[in-house]
């Protein structure tokens, strides 16, 4: 097929060129992929070389008091003006100074054994008990410490830009030009400068509440942070790779136990994704087809379902479904054999999947009713005059249409089901449990299974390994096919 | 010919109908399930009959009554304050964000965007630990700011959807009020948001929910705090091994007054929803 | 001017660096030579933890403690966290944690290898030993250290029974339980996909588990014996007067649809509002092994009350657990909610050998194997075991599925 009949081809086979290309381009584009990874990373070490050659320029242009900058943050800016900007990077080397020294010391001097200091028990015959030196804290030392770093990279980013100012201060005074006032500051910040103001306050939040434990996710799996070296009572320490080497053959059962739960992770959310998906659109074609009478109460009634809190519905499901739950009770009453959906590894399987129908498909009902009113009742009537009937309108024009329009919606779907906690944890907790598998069930996900290792077992550091590949599977992938599918969407032209 | 195209008409109709309705009755028998298990005059989780032998409404009454153990109203009322103020925080970030990214243009717009999308995509769990200690750090421990901080944080993150439906607003209005020498801050604030009605309810009704619906988060932070509990966790916990026997018929009762706000706000703005979400979700 | 201006920032600057290196010094000094106000009373700040249906009583139990030390002012905040999740909770956060808690025996090794608990030592260690039955002293002991104070020792299971149905004759062995079962067309209950349970058919079929110089698990259940514990738990299963499922399925079911169902004393109360005047228990039946007829086995547990290691008030709150374990409160406590005590005078008084329900746990105690060598790597696999008996899932082979649970407890 070529790509110039394009225009001509019906909407089926457009999907199949569009797949065939998909795969064809597979390789091309994973090459790009990591091309472009290749390339961000390249940069970013670029940028910091240029950005150390440029802070030796800087050095060397200045005058005394530029020179001087280098020690007392913003003092050309105070000399020269703006005087409200010198007096910033002061106070930031000033609140930095106490900071090292009331906090970040104390904690990175043991970065790098994590702590030394074990407990000492004696007795104290005056009060007739025990008494305790506490030991280090690992796991705290390790946390401030990440901390601190994050804190110091965020001063050292302030500090070269400070050095530049100050540079940019003397020039301004030796061309004597007017610096730029407090009042012109806040008018930029509110118009061509906006995005720093509308980012300041989330990039923040983000900074202590994502950035920094994940980066103390990620180092804890080069740790042996498990239920042996527990603080407070114990000491953890480096141990480097060792825990990846367990997932990666090592250790039979947990690298068997990974791969088997990767496995059984992928099944799940293509079909948890897919299946929804088409069910939940053919339901919203169902209501919005003309002629069918009382759309709204349709709607609403599936509606309830998403309103109903989902940790409800999924433990009630749980509760109905049990060995001794209200559809066995039910199949006994009429004297048939009773049904081990929750107990038995596959069917527990199957179940979730149609449980996760349950709960999903009124929301793909809500999002595709949407879009179907958008789709262009020309399509559909020039598809009727070539008497194509409600099947082939279906796969040639509805399908393609709605799933070229929400790809990225899919992504995210998948990437969500996953990392989909709620309904493996609530239904059936990850369970039967599996005599050949560590410490997880058959219907654990790899996210359900790391946080049982995390909350039962106290396994920290293979958590974090899990934690670092289960990211590493959903970013690729996702990243992947965010690129591959922008491209697919430029040529692609439905209107 | 006509009359043959009519009668398939409503065969198909009529299929259509008996389909939707037996859908209707799975989709609703949990529900349903939920209610009768509500009134039922048994302690326990598991009966021998189908329909309970003792009707009561003491279920209800209970949850307001005996309230020095498992504070019902009072989680409630947690819960409402969390929500609101997530919902007013989270709904000014997500937008504040998307529409940085949708329509400014800034260095590194790209990074942070990429950046923003992996960051999503780490799981959360091993982070909670983490987050609870940092908080401590901060001393907001078991405090309601905590929460209303960490689920806003997490709303950073969720600007696929606004931007894709700012993405879609004409540029060229935007465009002649900045030549006009509007700055942009008034562009965002008095053309985008208006014209954004679904979005920012969509926003608003997402973010609002989230409080009513976690219970992991809420309880690593709460841990055993009752009286700071937010609704999810409070009922969770009434399912726990040694409360289940007891608790089982409330924790119907408490679902049920629950989930009664949350349907009302859904039935009320369910158009917004729509089209919020149809709208940000087909652009990327 | 300018060079003024340079000058004195960096002194600014040079100060501050000073200051800040000497400032935590003096901190810690003032804090170490803070004075006591003799004149008012001291003030105490301790939390408990203890389950949701303890909680009134401890309640009760810390005014009379208040009453019994008024020399300080105590302020004690409760929490409510059952002896089963004890230990996962603590470790989340020590400092947040309970500075007295109650846990079952079994969390005992992992929390002090964690460092949770707060060694009892000279008089108060005496009195425990004096007072406390063999069993639940050791059960708090570890390398001769003791780490808390026994509170209960009920933490075992054994038979209740719906006396219409079954005999006191029948209720001695599984065979003639299910017989009368059939007769009655109603059910056993067992909860097999449960490792507590499960494990008491190895045990009677004289299987062991132990702990090993490096403190690691061992277990044999996978040997001839275990293999034959294993088909009579395949066997059980396989009959239809079988019935497993948590503990809401006995609580619910008892007298209707259950004839029979093992369980502990925590669920005494349901079991006599559901059978009235048929209530009866006794210890755990006989099932039969390669023909004979032997005892099933079962875990011997005991409720521990701990101090954690990070309290701020060690000595009060040392006190307090010792309150909630004396003979006092234990007496109270089995008045109140029936519990066994593991206090030797209280055991040995009439009202508590008369109680049912204890009777039959002191009969099973004979055949008890104690839960103090059981590490947290047991649970899971042998749960699967049961589990895949309870589905009928015989593939691979019970042989091998044995072999594949030892190899994970002992990993």
């Amino acid at each position: 097929m070529k790509a110039k009949n394009y225009h001509m081809m019906s909407g089926y086979q457009k999907v199949i060129y569009h797949l065939s290309l998909f795969f064809k381009n597979l390789p091309h584009n994973l090459k790009k992929f990591f091309k472009i990874l290749g390339k961000a990373i390249a940069c970013f070490f670029i940028r910091i070389v240029e950005g150390f050659a440029n802070f030796g320029r800087t050095f060397s242009e200045g005058n005394k008091f530029t020179k001087l900058s280098f020690l007392i943050m913003g003092l050309s800016c105070l000399i020269y003006g703006p005087f409200w900007m010198g007096l910033s990077f002061f106070l930031i080397e000033i609140l930095f100074i106490l900071f090292i020294k009331e906090f970040a010391i104390l904690y990175l001097v043991d970065l790098t054994t994590l702590g030394t200091q074990a407990e000492v028990e004696t007795f104290n015959e005056a009060k007739g008990i025990m008494e305790y030196i506490t030991a280090d804290n690992s796991m705290l030392i390790l946390l401030y410490s990440v901390l601190s770093l994050v804190v110091i990279c965020i001063f050292i980013i302030a500090y070269i830009q400070s050095t530049k100012e100050c540079l940019n201060a003397q020039h301004r005074h030796e061309r004597e030009e007017q610096a730029q006032s407090f009042k012109m500051m806040l008018r930029s910040l509110k118009d061509e400068n906006y995005h720093i103001t509308l980012l300041s306050i989330p990039t923040l939040l983000l900074i202590c509440f994502t950035v920094i434990p994940l980066i103390f996710m990620i180092l804890l799996a080069f740790t042996n942070y498990d239920a042996n070296h527990q603080p407070p009572g114990n000491l953890f320490t480096w141990v480097g790779f060792g825990n990846f080497k367990d997932i990666f053959g090592k250790n039979a059962i947990k690298s068997y136990t990974f791969l088997y739960l990767l496995q059984w992770d992928l099944i799940w959310s293509f079909f948890a994704t897919f299946l929804n998906y088409i069910l939940g659109m053919i339901l919203a074609m169902m209501i919005n087809k003309k002629g069918i009478r009382g759309k709204k109460i349709w709607r609403t009634i599936f509606v309830i379902t998403i309103a109903v809190p989902q940790f409800v519905t999924l433990l009630l499901m749980s509760k109905i479904l049990g060995d001794n739950g209200t559809v066995n009770l039910i199949l006994e009453r009429f004297g048939l054999q009773t049904i081990p959906f929750l107990t038995d590894g596959h069917t527990a399987r199957i179940v979730i999947i149609i449980v996760n129908l349950w709960v999903g498909i009124p929301y793909t009902m809500l999002i595709t009713s949407g879009i179907l009113m958008n789709i262009p009742s020309e399509l559909y009537e020039s598809a009727k005059i070539d008497g194509a009937n409600a099947a082939v309108s279906f796969f040639k024009i509805t399908l393609p249409y709605v799933l070229f329009v929400t790809t990225p919606y899919l992504i995210t779907q998948f990437v969500g089901n996953f990392n989909n906690f709620n309904v493996i944890y609530l239904l059936t907790g990850g369970g039967p449990q599996s005599t050949v598998l560590y410490q997880a069930g058959e219907t654990d996900l790899l996210v359900t299974w790391l946080y049982k290792l995390t909350i039962n077992y106290q396994d920290y550091n293979l958590a974090s390994v899990i934690g670092i590949l289960v990211f590493v599977v959903s970013a690729s992938l996702s990243l992947i096919v965010f690129n591959m599918s922008s491209s697919v969407k430029n040529e692609e032209q439905f209107q | 010919m006509k009359k043959s195209y009519k009668r398939s008409r409503k065969i198909t109709n009529g299929i259509i109908y008996i389909i939707l309705t037996v859908m209707a009755i799975f989709w609703l028998s949990p529900i349903v399930w939920l209610l009768i298990r509500s009134f039922q005059g048994e302690k326990g989780a598991w009966i021998t009959t189908l329909l309970p032998k003792q009707w009561t409404l003491s279920n209800y009454t209970r949850l307001f009554t005996q309230t020095d153990m498992f504070n019902y109203p009072l989680w409630f009322l947690n819960t409402f304050k969390i929500a609101v103020f997530t919902c007013i925080i989270s709904t000014l970030l997500i937008l504040m964000v998307s529409y940085c990214y949708s329509r400014l243009r800034f260095k590194s717009r790209k990074a942070f965007m990429n950046l923003g999308l992996v960051l999503g995509m780490f799981p959360g769990f091993m982070t909670m630990i983490a987050i609870y200690h940092i908080l401590k750090a901060f001393g907001l421990y078991q405090s309601h700011i905590s929460l209303i901080l960490v689920y806003s944080s997490g709303a950073c993150l969720a600007y696929f959807i606004p931007k894709g439906f700012f993405d879609m607003l004409p540029r060229s209005m935007d465009e002649a009020s900045i030549i006009d020498g509007a700055t942009r801050s008034q562009v965002f604030w008095k053309i985008i948001i208006p014209m954004s009605k679904p979005i920012v309810v969509y926003t608003a009704l997402t973010s609002f929910l989230a409080p009513w619906l976690d219970f992991i988060f809420a309880s690593i932070i709460m841990k055993d705090n009752y009286d700071k509990y937010t609704m999810a966790v409070g009922l969770f916990k009434m399912l726990e091994r040694e409360n289940l026997y007891e608790y089982f018929t409330r924790f119907c009762a408490g679902a049920v007054l629950v989930s009664i706000p949350i349907t009302i706000l859904f039935i009320c703005f369910q158009g917004y929803y729509v089209e919020g979400v149809a709208g940000g979700s087909t652009k990327g | 001017m300018k060079k003024f201006v340079a000058v004195f920032l960096t002194t600014l600057l040079v100060t501050t660096a000073l200051f800040a290196g000497g400032a935590k010094e003096s901190n810690s000094s003032t804090q170490n030579t803070k004075p006591v106000d003799m004149m008012e009373k001291e003030t105490v700040n301790l939390k408990v933890w203890g389950s949701i249906d303890a909680q009134d009583l401890l309640k009760e139990m810390v005014e009379s403690f208040k009453q019994e030390y008024p020399e300080k002012e105590y302020n004690i905040e409760f929490g409510i966290v059952s002896e089963a999740d004890a230990k996962a909770r603590y470790l989340e956060d020590p400092e947040a944690a309970a500075d007295v808690f109650f846990f079952a025996n079994d969390q005992l090794k992992d929390m002090v290898k964690a460092g949770a608990l707060y060694q009892i030592a000279g008089s108060y260690k005496e009195k425990v030993i004096a007072q406390n039955g063999e069993g639940s002293v050791e059960s708090a002991t570890v390398d001769n250290k003791l780490y808390a104070f026994p509170e209960t020792a009920d933490n075992g299971y054994f038979m209740y029974y719906d006396k219409s149905v079954i005999s006191s004759e029948d209720a001695k062995s599984l065979d003639s339980i299910l017989a009368a079962c059939k007769e009655s067309n109603k059910k056993f209950y067992f909860d097999l996909s449960n490792s507590w349970y499960v494990a008491s058919f190895f045990f009677g079929a004289g299987c062991s588990l132990g702990i090993d110089e490096n403190g690691k698990q061992t277990c044999n259940f996978n040997n001839a014996d275990g293999l034959s514990a294993a088909n009579a738990i395949k066997e059980l299963t396989a009959s239809p007067y079988f019935m497993g499922g948590d503990q809401s399925v006995l609580t619910g079911g008892m007298g209707d649809s259950l004839a029979a169902g093992v369980c502990g004393t925590w669920v005494a109360n349901a079991m006599k509002e559901k059978l009235g005047d048929n209530y009866a228990a006794t210890k755990l039946p006989t099932f039969t092994r390669d023909g004979e007829q032997v005892q099933l086995g079962s875990f011997a547990g005991y409720k521990l009350c701990g101090v954690s290691k990070v309290t701020k008030s060690p000595v009060d709150a040392m006190k307090l657990a010792q309150w909630f374990t004396n003979e006092q409160n234990q007496l109270l406590r089995f008045e109140k909610r029936g519990i066994g005590p593991s206090n030797i005078k209280v055991a040995a008084m009439d009202e508590v050998l008369k109680t049912p329900e204890l009777a039959a746990l002191a009969q099973q105690s004979l055949y008890a194997v104690s839960q103090n060598d059981v590490l947290g790597t047991f649970w899971g696999p042998v749960e699967a075991f049961g589990a895949n008996m309870e589905a009928f899932n015989y593939e691979p082979s019970i042989q091998a599925q044995l072999d594949d649970v030892v190899s994970q407890i002992t990993n």
